[in-house]
């Protein structure tokens, strides 16, 4: 798809217009069991346009250019009979200026998914009774033009999940995630990870309800952090569901709790120079020391909130690029170690949320819940839930690694940089 | 296009001891109203040919390019994964050919936008005077065309519309804040806009959260409960539906949504109380699930996941049926034409018995009615499980009597179905998105059942 074609052809019709066109070449390879299920890839082309007039908007997509004119003129007819949309005030008009990507990618866009699935379960096989997982390779470009800006963006990537069972068919599993060649050598970190856990893990018992200091695995407080960025839209707080309405400057979370919004981290597959709009993306603190310092904005959520765009476009709803929870000064092996009564918890699935506005979940740990006591794990567990509160979690944060990860998992974990955290008093509950 | 795919079959079926070519387009209008703003409106034109080839493993590749050279290099490309080392199990199952299409009575083609801006500010003004501050409403209709053809003589053409209504509010009072969500779907045409009364239902869902707000939690302890059907229906999906996916129970969602507390070896083995009867049933007609055949060509047809108490039938489509050396019974579905096809329910129900729900009432001293729900969640291998109440009250002596604000169950698959010991008359479903894969892949489902009495269960 030509994008100046297009744009030219859609912005003689409306008052303004963004095209956005975005190219995916992905490699994907799925194994279970120790075995290779399937290879899937994607070669795909996907065109959105933006259109306004008067205070109206409208939007579609394509993935064939033959379909451009027909679509044009329905939307152009749905523009002149529909009523105006107070969330859009106007595309960003100043001229932005995009920082050079720093790529370091040659042997990542030269990797071989099968090759490093096959040697990773050669590898493993001979210490884990099965191991499943996901290997992507990917190659993501966009390209935008608007009355005020274009650019082109692409990224590469590879991300690594894989879950082993151990003898007696309990579950550890990792994460790896970057777009960076430095990085490739901690697929093999990964790997170790995972054995250690898997050997960690052992024999399972039921754990028990109360509350406990809980030390959080990256991967499983990257979740916890996914599910709370997003709510950091200025459209969601506009809606009124979401923890952030009404907290802007206050304090929510311990000093030592900072979350960003990181798309200039270009390690990350997440990492984007521009937004939808063409606004050019930036480092953007949501909490900082604990206080809600930002909102994240397009160009029309910024100006009802009289501020300037975050560059987190989505025209109509801002939305996260990736996470970058701020690391402290502690030592992981120390963060056990000084637990008298705690858990650390490796992973988690299935959040929801009962009440968006004070945060109240619940979530189901997996893949390595350990019981510590007295600054030693003593026991694995399974069959337990957290349910409390994000301001609960957020308000009891005792301590941060210097570590971090960069994990991405399933649609669980958006991509984040993590340390492990540690909250006091979290709520454990179970089944009765 | 027919000619493009014709002939991509024709070259893949070459190379590969099986191959399959799907072309897909779909047309999808969206409306998204906030606080109401009409916020987001929008057509979606998708279309793509999904190819997939086994040799000694599966490949499968998305290509939304028209031009052959690009199709043929990706045709190449799955050749060659597919000669890489790894499973490769398909049941066999006898080829079809046939055309179908759901009926529509009043075509989505003939409704303009403007119509369907109309019909949804009037949804979002019933609520506005309700006084729901907080509230996101969409509507949306989609047409999906669809050519599967693969190297056993499969030809299937079809045409399914559907319609889905979505709202998600909150209600704040004197500090005291509730939400809700709630979701319809349906295959078919603008007919089910009347049929679904959204009226009635958004007078309801309103009273509900302005109740609950006021409510009290009740002491913790063990119930008697009756459930409605929209909890019978999440707990169908949950806990029947998902465990009974062969995929899951193989092992092939392992490093995603987790696999099973039923092994592979476990049809007989009980899981309940002899009246549970599950069910997942693609055909039932204008279901938001429905479908003739699944996306393996497999002919659909009606399940019994379990059976007077005792697990029955895995859901399975030819990759799985074919592993467990069975044959598919049609559960293959996708959620787009650039995703693999996977094992997925359809419409999953508690089938109903023989009670009315005043006798399932009468004689509860001292329970609570859980009509609908709020958050919820199950662990990997579907065992243990919560549900929130949003609309529940308190039974006493057989009577219906206070709200109770978000009862919170927390319990396993096996004491939630062992548990029963009366099931009503009713049936209703509600829609849902189910969420599967890895790229996600959601796709639309119908859950439902109907009340259902359970004894000493415990309630915080």
């Amino acid at each position: 798809m030509d994008i100046e074609k297009m744009y030219n052809k859609v912005s003689r019709k409306v008052d303004q217009a963004a095209v956005k066109i975005t190219r995916i070449k992905i490699d994907q390879v799925r194994f279970s069991n120790n075995e290779i299920d399937i290879n899937n890839s994607w070669d795909v082309e996907d065109a959105s346009i933006f259109l306004a007039k008067n205070g109206r908007t409208f939007m579609f997509n394509l993935k064939n250019e033959n379909d451009l004119d027909n679509l044009l003129d329905l939307s152009v007819k749905a523009l002149s009979n529909i009523e105006k949309n107070d969330d859009f005030i106007s595309l960003n008009d100043k001229k932005q200026k995009y920082r050079k990507r720093k790529e370091n990618n040659e042997k990542i866009i030269n990797f071989d998914g099968s090759e490093y699935v096959n040697k990773f379960l050669d590898e493993i096989r001979p210490f884990v009774k099965r191991a499943g997982g996901v290997l992507y390779k990917k190659e993501i470009s966009n390209e935008i033009m608007t009355p005020f800006n274009n650019g082109e963006d692409s990224i590469n990537g590879i991300e690594f999940v894989a879950r082993a069972f151990n003898d007696y068919d309990n579950p550890a599993q990792v994460s790896f995630m970057t777009s960076s060649d430095n990085d490739l050598i901690k697929l093999d970190d990964a790997k170790d990870e995972l054995l250690e856990l898997s050997k960690k893990v052992g024999k399972t018992v039921e754990g028990k309800d109360g509350r406990y200091k809980v030390i959080f695995h990256p991967l499983c407080f990257a979740s916890i952090a996914s599910y709370t960025i997003p709510m950091a839209s200025a459209f969601q707080v506009d809606s009124g569901m979401s923890l952030f309405a009404g907290r802007m400057g206050q304090k929510i979370g311990s000093s030592l709790f900072t979350l960003y919004d990181d798309p200039a981290d270009d390690t990350m597959i997440g990492a984007r120079i521009m937004d939808d709009e063409g606004t050019s993306t930036k480092k953007t603190a949501v909490i900082e020391k604990g206080i809600v310092k930002n909102y994240l904005h397009n160009n029309s959520t910024a100006k009802k909130y009289n501020t300037e765009s975050t560059g987190n476009a989505g025209i109509i709803n801002p939305s996260p690029w990736q996470i970058n929870v701020e690391a402290g000064n502690e030592d992981i092996g120390d963060m056990i170690s000084s637990t008298k009564k705690g858990l650390f918890i490796v992973n988690t699935w299935y959040t929801r949320f009962q009440d968006y506005r004070e945060g109240v979940f619940s979530t189901i740990p997996r893949d390595g819940i350990f019981y510590i006591e007295n600054g030693e794990i003593r026991e694995s567990w399974g069959g337990i839930r957290i349910s409390d509160s994000l301001l609960n979690i957020f308000k009891n944060i005792e301590g941060m690694s210097k570590e971090t990860k960069k994990v991405k998992w399933w649609d669980e974990t958006l991509p984040t940089r993590s340390p492990y955290v540690e909250v006091e008093g979290v709520n454990i509950s179970r089944s009765k | 296009m027919e000619e493009i795919i014709d002939r991509a079959l024709e070259y893949a079926s070459k190379n590969g001891k099986f191959a399959e070519v799907r072309y897909f387009s779909s047309e999808r209008n969206s409306i998204l109203m906030k606080n109401g703003t009409l916020s987001a409106s929008g057509v979606s034109k998708d279309s793509g040919i999904g190819i997939r080839i086994i040799n000694e493993s599966i490949a499968f590749g998305a290509i939304n390019s028209r031009e052959w050279v690009k199709i043929k290099e990706e045709i190449d490309n799955l050749i060659r994964k597919s000669k890489h080392t790894g499973r490769h199990s398909f049941s066999n199952e006898e080829p079809i050919k046939d055309e179908w299409e759901v009926g529509q009575k009043i075509k989505i083609s003939d409704i303009s936008f403007e119509e369907k801006i109309k019909r949804l500010k009037e949804i979002d003004s019933i609520l506005q005077n309700e006084n729901m501050g907080m509230r996101i409403i969409s509507l949306n209709d989609n047409v999906e065309d669809e050519i599967l053809i693969n190297s056993e003589g499969t030809q299937i053409k079809s045409k399914l519309p559907k319609l889905g209504f979505m709202f998600f509010m909150g209600y704040m009072e004197n500090g005291s804040y509730e939400q809700g969500y709630f979701q319809l779907g349906y295959a078919g045409g603008y007919e089910a806009l009347d049929e679904w009364r959204l009226e009635e239902v958004m007078k309801h869902e309103s009273s509900v959260l302005k109740n609950a707000v006021k409510a009290k939690k009740i002491e913790e302890g063990k119930y008697d409960l009756i459930i409605g059907p929209e909890v019978s229906g999440i707990v169908a999906h949950e806990s029947a539906g998902h465990p009974t996916e062969s995929d899951r129970i193989i092992g092939r969602e392992m490093a995603q949504a987790g696999e099973s507390f039923i092994k592979k070896d476990d049809r007989g083995k009980k899981v309940g109380s002899e009246i549970v009867n599950l069910v997942d049933d693609p055909t039932i007609e204008h279901s938001f699930g429905y479908y003739k055949y699944d996306r393996d060509g497999v002919k659909a047809r009606k399940r019994y996941l379990y059976k007077n108490g005792v697990i029955n039938e895995f859901l399975s489509n030819r990759e799985s049926a074919g592993r467990l050396g069975l044959k598919s019974n049609g559960a293959s579905r996708s959620s787009e034409w650039d995703k693999e096809p996977l094992v997925r329910m359809s419409t999953t129900y508690i089938e109903p018995g023989d009670y009315e729900f005043e006798e399932m009432t009468e004689d509860v001293k001292d329970g609570i009615y859980m009509k609908s729900f709020t958050e919820w969640n199950i662990d990997d291998i579907r065992f243990n499980e919560k549900y929130v109440g949003r609309e529940a009250y308190h039974i006493k002596n057989g009577e219906i009597r206070e709200v109770i604000k978000r009862p919170v169950i927390e319990t396993t698959t096996i004491n939630f179905y062992s548990s029963m010991d009366a099931i009503g008359k009713d049936l209703e479903f509600v829609a849902g998105t189910c969420g599967k894969g890895d790229p996600m892949q959601g796709v639309d489902v119908w859950m439902g059942g109907p009340h259902v009495r359970l004894r000493g269960i415990y309630v915080r």
